[in-house]
């Protein structure tokens, strides 16, 4: 009787959960949609980006811009894939990580430590905007770049499509974690998602293979999980051309990947309830 | 019994507007983590085509480059691209944001108070986005030749150096322009990011405006930036001036440097004249 009642209330704990985490994803989509000048600006500039780096990468071909939309799809593939990748990866420094700043800013943050509501379930639905907005994002990107640099290619779909949601998992565990760093830092948060965003530019490569690099950048490289991600999940999708993956074979990448994506979850939000708490105890949690 | 309101002597307004530059410099300075991010940007922007190019060119990459800009030295022609842009995109965010600060905190409507027009203040902010922003792409310049291996003072130095300087008037002329538009619409930071890749296109920040379709090309020479960054390669690289010769580039940008600042101070004055007529300055 007592083990059937803990089940049941286990259970309302976690159908509780589930429709605050509904309807705190609801809040955001909501929001993102007040503001449409933002939204339609957004996608003027993926346009704008792939239309700067297509015509730059395009300067070191032969043909020039006469070549485009006829060049490898080995560039192609290199490029949209890197860049769907850069583009979560900064949104979710943004939206998840440096948003936990605005809440703070507005004083909404310490507002919703006096509700009942889960603070887990209120980080967590910042994914849906990002989910939302980049995948919308990255889908127009993908198609754009095709058109203008050459065809995608497009192999080992279902194993591509496993990598990037342990890609996209771990990213948002890394979000969590920044969103803990903000709470420490403050304002300095901005200019770290900033340096957070260069770091990864360069460090993991999404722009251009890992070969172009400098031979101890590659050792950075290496250190970092994402690297691996990024590697694999092009790699995957191109139909694992000569010398690709680059930094390790297929297996130990795909083991790297898929440890990322399941343990910087969990990582990153008990980083965050650890800084949350810290704040809390010092009062800093409407400070800045 | 009426007071006569005193209109600021110039010398009052030059001490308002430094008083402004002085006080943004001084707050910049709280923050030399996003000083340093200014010089590391420019160049870690500037290496990724750069990456990218030498992986797809491979050893043909320099001879692909100059057969297509006119220069082989591409890193020296990407570094100025994105160096000239880092200007261009400071002016308009120093202006817009510091237009959407005040309006923010309240302090805009402030302003109407007293006897200093917005536009004088507004001079103060731009004086301090230049020394900001020159300081920060020059030391990125150099920083970024000494990594990637190439002499900084080829060329004729002084005659970049005066492309900058006579494209920044018109250019911070267009950033008031802008400011009156952040304004009206009230959504500065969608605004700005469109904004600066729109420039960085129109600009050729990265290749020449001549591979740009006719009509985005008409649009791109209309924009005193291009001829700032086509100037500043042409002096230092030998790509070539669009009118052949530098002296006559330049009188373009000294046509732009006369007719943009006072177009865009009469839109600014228009806008704000409108915007406290109707909604107020302090809406947002």
């Amino acid at each position: 009787m007592i083990r059937y009642s803990t089940d049941s209330l286990n259970k309302t704990k976690v159908i509780q959960w589930l429709s605050t985490l509904i309807a705190m994803s609801r809040k955001e989509l909501t929001i993102m949609t007040r503001y449409p000048v933002e939204f339609i600006a957004s996608f003027g500039q993926v346009f704008l980006i792939i239309a700067v780096f297509t015509l730059a990468s395009l300067m070191f071909t032969r043909e020039g811009v006469r070549g485009a939309g006829e060049a490898s799809t080995f560039i192609s593939g290199l490029v949209v894939y890197g860049f769907v990748l850069f583009l979560f990866l900064s949104d979710t420094l943004w939206t998840i990580g440096y948003n936990i700043r605005r809440e703070q800013k507005q004083g909404t943050l310490e507002q919703l430590y006096l509700s009942p509501a889960s603070k887990t379930a209120s980080l967590i639905s910042r994914v849906a905007v990002t989910l939302v907005w980049t995948g919308l994002l990255s889908l127009t990107s993908g198609w754009l770049m095709s058109a203008m640099i050459g065809r995608l290619p497009f192999e080992n779909v279902p194993l591509g499509l496993f990598v990037l949601i342990m890609v996209l998992s771990g990213t948002f565990g890394l979000g969590f974690a920044f969103a803990a760093l903000t709470l420490r830092v403050r304002e300095a948060g901005q200019t770290l998602a900033n340096l957070a965003q260069f770091t990864f530019m360069i460090v993991c490569a999404p722009f251009f293979p890992f070969q172009a690099l400098p031979g101890w950048i590659q050792t950075v490289s290496r250190r970092i999980p994402l690297s691996y991600g990024v590697d694999l999940f092009r790699s995957t999708l191109m139909g694992y051309p000569a010398g690709f993956p680059e930094l390790a074979p297929v297996n130990i990448e795909l083991m790297i990947v898929t440890a990322f994506g399941l343990l910087m979850p969990a990582l990153g939000l008990w980083l965050y309830r650890q800084e949350e708490d810290r704040a809390r105890r010092n009062g800093s949690l409407s400070e800045y | 019994m009426s007071a006569a309101i005193a209109h600021p002597t110039f010398r009052q307004k030059l001490s308002a507007a430094l008083a402004e530059t002085w006080l943004r410099l001084l707050f910049s300075s709280r923050y030399p983590g996003q000083l340093a991010l200014e010089i590391i940007i420019p160049i870690v922007f500037a290496a990724m085509p750069m990456l990218l190019g030498r992986a797809s060119g491979g050893a043909h990459a320099a001879a692909n480059f100059q057969a297509n800009t006119g220069t082989a030295n591409y890193v020296a022609y990407l570094l100025i691209g994105s160096n000239v842009f880092m200007i261009v995109t400071s002016a308009f965010w120093h202006i817009a944001y510091w237009l959407r600060f005040e309006q923010e905190t309240g302090t805009l409507e402030a302003i109407y108070l007293t006897p200093t027009s917005s536009l004088t203040l507004a001079s103060g902010v731009a004086i301090y986005s230049t020394i900001r922003s020159l300081t920060s792409t020059l030391i990125a310049y150099l920083v970024g030749c000494l990594i990637f291996g190439v002499n900084p003072f080829q060329g004729d130095v002084l005659l970049a150096l005066a492309f900058i300087f006579t494209g920044l008037i018109p250019l911070y002329g267009l950033a008031f322009l802008f400011g009156a538009l952040v304004l009206k619409v009230k959504e500065s930071n969608a605004l700005v990011n469109l904004m600066q890749w729109l420039v960085s296109f129109l600009m050729g920040i990265f290749f020449p405006v001549t591979v740009l379709p006719p009509l985005v090309r008409a649009l791109a020479l209309l924009f005193p930036p291009t001829w700032m960054v086509n100037g500043v390669r042409s002096a230092l690289l030998g790509v070539g001036f669009f009118f052949g010769a530098w002296y006559r580039d330049m009188a373009v940008l000294w046509a732009a440097l006369l007719f943009a600042p006072p177009v865009s101070i009469w839109v600014f004055h228009r806008v704000e004249h409108g915007i406290r007529r109707h909604e107020g300055m302090g809406e947002f």
